[in-house]
């Protein structure tokens, strides 16, 4: 059942390939951006570019996740999902971490790429580089939450945002806290245990979440 | 397998303070076919969703083997085949993976036979289709493929929304012939439909649903 879910999932994210360059182009693009606006000046950019990646990437998860659940409710599949017999918090599960994979992780990979552009220290890119990996699943799972909440409504789009950047924030705090910590030299260990604990409370707690709030979403 | 039994006790439902249906009772058993007809806005798609316990009840229950469908989902659920109004179908994907899919999250079917797929798409001749893409799909074709999903299915209960809607008549004896032949090995059927399609049918339970205007 994992090997055709899994299947399924890969070949709707290579059949709609804008679904993942999409994100990854959205991010580029805000990216540098930031240079053509603020100017090339390299002390200010030393001190806000890793800011700039975490808010980028917040807009990508935003973008990504924000009609996350539409398809398949239109086409019933939710309602199909809610009446089987198989794990549908595994299905959810298994949705999350593709989703992932397909949309933040081509974003993780690109980093080495964003801190050559930006002439990033190795050590502080490094940094960037884990508290994405460790965030992101965890901007994604609160993103998806925020789409399923949204899904009955007709009119989601603008309140979606408004519903989750704030329970973005505790993820966005200790990242922020770990880059500054690592470019004063600074060990960073403490915040990057706290993201992995944020990791690991979010993604077990999530499928059973989503399958309330989506039971709530089709109910009307 | 065992006898089965779902009966549906006084239920009411209200959708924003509007009153949708009100002390509806219904029962189906082993060998039923229950059909449910009335006007549009009636209410027998919240109906429908409620017998899946995909839409709560403001007031009164729905048994199954006299356990309210609550606190039995699971074996509930193994038993249920619920094709609705939307078709369950992905839009991306060709009509042969979708089935595949569907089939996946159902342990009833026998995983061994790799021609149930093809057996069902024949029945209902949607097989020449198998490598299109539902999105390029006729409504008509869509809901065969929908459907297709019963015969896959092993389960003992069907509950479907609308199943003759955009069919042509030559499917549409067809799929009574299906039921009629789910009926035989002890089936239940509960379908909501404007066509009355109870004709050469026994065990009719007949819901006639009225509005409340």
């Amino acid at each position: 059942m994992i090997t055709t879910i899994v299947k399924k999932e890969c070949s709707l994210y290579f059949r709609n390939l804008n679904n993942m360059f999409l994100p990854l182009i959205f991010f580029f693009l805000i990216i540098s951006i930031f240079p053509l606006v603020l100017g090339p000046e390299k002390i200010l950019f030393d001190k806000i570019i890793p800011g700039v990646i975490w808010i980028t990437s917040i807009l990508t998860t935003l973008l990504t996740s924000n009609n996350f659940f539409k398809d398949d409710y239109n086409n019933g599949i939710i309602e199909t999902y809610m009446t089987s017999e198989s794990s549908v918090e595994l299905i959810l599960f298994l949705k999350i971490i593709l989703c992932w994979i397909f949309t933040c992780f081509p974003i993780v990979i690109f980093i080495p790429l964003v801190s050559l552009l930006f002439d990033i220290p190795f050590q502080i890119s490094l940094v960037i580089l884990l508290t994405l990996i460790i965030g992101t699943p965890v901007l994604i799972s609160i993103g998806i939450f925020g789409s399923a909440l949204t899904l009955g409504l007709a009119k989601n789009n603008t309140l979606l945002p408004v519903i989750i950047l704030p329970f973005y924030i505790p993820v966005l705090i200790f990242s922020a806290s770990a880059i500054e910590a690592v470019s004063v030299g600074l060990p960073y260990g403490m915040q990057i245990y706290i993201l992995l604990a944020f990791l690991f409370l979010v993604l077990p707690i999530m499928p059973y979440l989503l399958k309330y709030t989506l039971g709530i979403s089709i109910n009307n | 397998m065992n006898s089965i039994e779902i009966s549906v006790n006084s239920a009411s439902c209200y959708k924003n303070n509007n009153i949708v249906f009100n002390n509806v009772n219904f029962k189906v058993k082993d060998y039923d076919v229950g059909l449910i007809t009335g006007p549009n806005g009636c209410g027998k798609t919240t109906l429908i969703k409620a017998l899946c316990g995909i839409q709560n009840l403001e007031s009164g229950e729905i048994l199954f083997n006299n356990v309210n469908i609550k606190d039995s989902k699971s074996i509930f659920f193994e038993n249920l085949v619920y094709v609705g109004h939307k078709n369950s179908l992905n839009n991306d994907l060709t009509i042969i993976e979708n089935l595949e899919y569907l089939s996946a999250l159902d342990n009833s079917v026998h995983k061994t036979d790799n021609n149930v797929i093809e057996k069902a798409m024949n029945f209902f001749d949607i097989y020449k289709y198998r490598d299109y893409m539902v999105s390029d799909l006729s409504e008509g074709n869509k809901k065969k493929a929908s459907l297709s999903r019963l015969l896959i299915s092993q389960k003992k209960i069907w509950v479907l929304d609308e199943p003759l809607s955009n069919l042509d008549e030559g499917t549409i004896k067809n799929f009574i012939n299906l039921i009629l032949s789910h009926q035989k090995k002890g089936g239940i059927t509960i379908a909501s439909t404007h066509n009355d399609f109870s004709g050469n049918i026994k065990n009719i339970r007949h819901l006639k649903m009225v509005g409340n205007k």
